[in-house]
């Protein structure tokens, strides 16, 4: 077990959406200065600031840090860490990393994404593909979506999975996000509408897909010893586990298409950091991009036994309150999909709830939270796991 | 799509070269200079099988810009007849009679054409037998 010297003490978040009018710089910005006022700190407490983005946006931007700072009239270190669609998750850890190394007592992390400046078709698929084997899938034909194809059809032949047990998970996700004032998509969506839709990558239709769209989601993480000193902080949230691991970035190299190999190891070594057991955890958000990420998620993550994912969804033990709530923000689906901004938009979502905040999509009784987010076709994967809010006496 | 870079990949792409690991005797693709399975550095150039059977394919419809001029089109992860898997297209082939299982022969095709002016990328792709 891992000292438990991490918490999660503010978050800050933007709308999800289009933002014509807002720079990458400056959405950042807003979803940081919303986090350090939630955590009731000075902004000179802060000692870096860890910003996760696959792209940021389209200003060609490498140090996405340095806008954001100074719109936020901060000046702290930073550092922009990409880990393809997991790079808000893969901020965060190095986060978490820095304040158990007792460097840090304060810091900041943030996730943005813009990419509605991406207004060419096909840009944003490229950008996708950087994260699946460029040379020797994206250059053969394949996109992220037709990668994403196969791994359905294999569950759905090994397992017979269905397509409505597939156009489920979506259904619900929209459903939860009816409840979730930022989400992009606060509207449920009839099942017909998946099942009908023209197919993109057969079998996954045009509605399957999470949308990308432009936010930012921002979280302070803070040790005992500064909570502490500071009398101001009236929440804090335990990271329990943090973890992550990887697979071979090519399909054709993997040994098996029916599980992502990097979730179950993430999530092994996470549940063991945080001395649980998979049945413990009572609300996750998980990558969803795709409807068989989400099936595939809660069977490597331990929730359901493997090729029950499907059936699992279809009798509503995934939804608010069931066995396991799954997506309650609406998950990528609904919420939309900045890449960078996903991950932290997962752990403030897990983090409202363990805080009892989280108004219509709170779920009724909670003692463990837990996210994942995924790279690529399952590459890489992060896995935290967030315990009870611990209210300061 | 930049000429240094084709250039490098033509064993790959063109000829299909892999590699043999003279200690392990695993074949992989693509070539590296280490055995990605026991390390050895023993290893040789080895040309891939040019026959094999779909595992898996799906048909394209929405794809990035250099492609869509081919849409629909079929992607596929093919085991070869040495037990080596990649992933390719399946051309010469009517979209509705793809079948899991199908048996195919490796062609060499355009991969994408970078607008008028642009280079031809070239490399494999398969065809039903």
């Amino acid at each position: 077990m891992v000292k438990r010297n991490a918490f999660i003490i503010g978050t800050g978040i933007t709308g999800f959406g289009e933002n014509y009018e807002i720079s990458a710089g400056k959405l950042a910005s807003q979803a940081l200065t919303r986090a350090i006022e939630n955590s009731k700190i000075t902004k000179e407490s802060i000692q870096s600031t860890f910003i996760g983005s696959l792209v940021s946006g389209s200003n060609s931007q490498a140090s996405i840090g340095a806008n954001c700072l100074r719109e936020s009239n901060l000046k702290t270190p930073y550092v922009r860490i990409e880990a393809g669609n997991a790079s808000g998750a893969a901020a965060f850890h190095q986060a978490y990393l820095g304040l158990l190394s007792g460097i840090y007592d304060c810091l900041a992390v943030v996730g943005i994404e813009k990419l509605s400046d991406f207004v060419n078709v096909g840009i944003v698929e490229r950008i996708l593909s950087s994260t699946i084997d460029y040379q020797w899938e994206f250059e053969m034909g394949a996109t992220l979506t037709s990668l994403y194809a196969i791994l359905t059809k294999a569950h759905m032949r090994e397992f017979k999975t269905t397509l409505e047990q597939l156009a489920k998970v979506p259904v619900k996700n929209h459903k939860n996000g009816v409840n979730n004032p930022i989400a992009q998509f606060r509207k449920e969506i009839s099942i017909d509408r998946f099942l009908k839709a023209k197919r993109i990558a057969d079998p996954i239709g045009k509605f399957d897909p999470a949308t990308y769209c432009d936010g930012s989601a921002a979280v302070i993480l803070a040790s005992e010893e500064f909570i502490l000193q500071n009398k101001d902080i009236n929440s804090k949230v335990p990271i329990l586990g943090s973890s992550y691991a990887s697979d071979n970035l090519a399909l054709h190299h993997r040994d098996s298409l029916t599980e992502l190999y990097a979730t179950k190891t993430a999530a092994a070594t996470a549940y063991k950091m945080a001395n649980i057991k998979p049945e413990n955890i009572n609300v996750a958000e998980v990558h969803d991009s795709y409807p068989i990420g989400e099936i595939l998620a809660i069977e490597d993550l331990g929730f359901f036994e493997k090729g029950e994912g499907g059936r699992a969804v279809e009798e509503g033990l995934t939804d608010q309150n069931g066995q396991v709530s799954i997506n309650t923000s609406g998950g990528l689906k609904a919420r939309g999909d900045p890449f960078g901004a996903t991950g932290i938009a997962q752990i403030i979502e897990i983090t409202e709830q363990l805080r009892g905040e989280a108004g219509k999509r709170q779920i009724d009784s909670i003692n463990y939270g837990l996210t994942q987010n995924v790279m690529g076709t399952g590459a890489l994967t992060y896995v935290n796991i967030l315990g009870e809010e611990e209210v300061k006496k | 799509m930049e000429p240094p870079k084709i250039w490098r990949e033509k064993r790959g792409k063109y000829l299909a070269m892999g590699v043999e690991c003279l200690d392990c005797m695993t074949k992989q693709f693509p070539f590296t200079e280490n055995c990605v399975k026991c390390g050895s550095e023993n290893v040789n150039e080895y040309k891939l099988a040019t026959t094999g059977k779909v595992l898996y394919f799906s048909t394209v419809t929405q794809t990035t810009e250099e492609m869509m001029g081919s849409t629909p089109y079929l992607i596929a992860i093919i085991e070869l007849d040495d037990g080596i898997k990649i992933t390719s297209q399946i051309v010469d082939c009517n979209l509705l009679e793809a079948k899991e299982g199908m048996n195919v022969r490796m062609v060499f095709r355009v991969l994408a054409r970078n607008g008028s002016e642009g280079l031809i990328r070239y490399g494999y792709k398969f065809a039903p037998i």
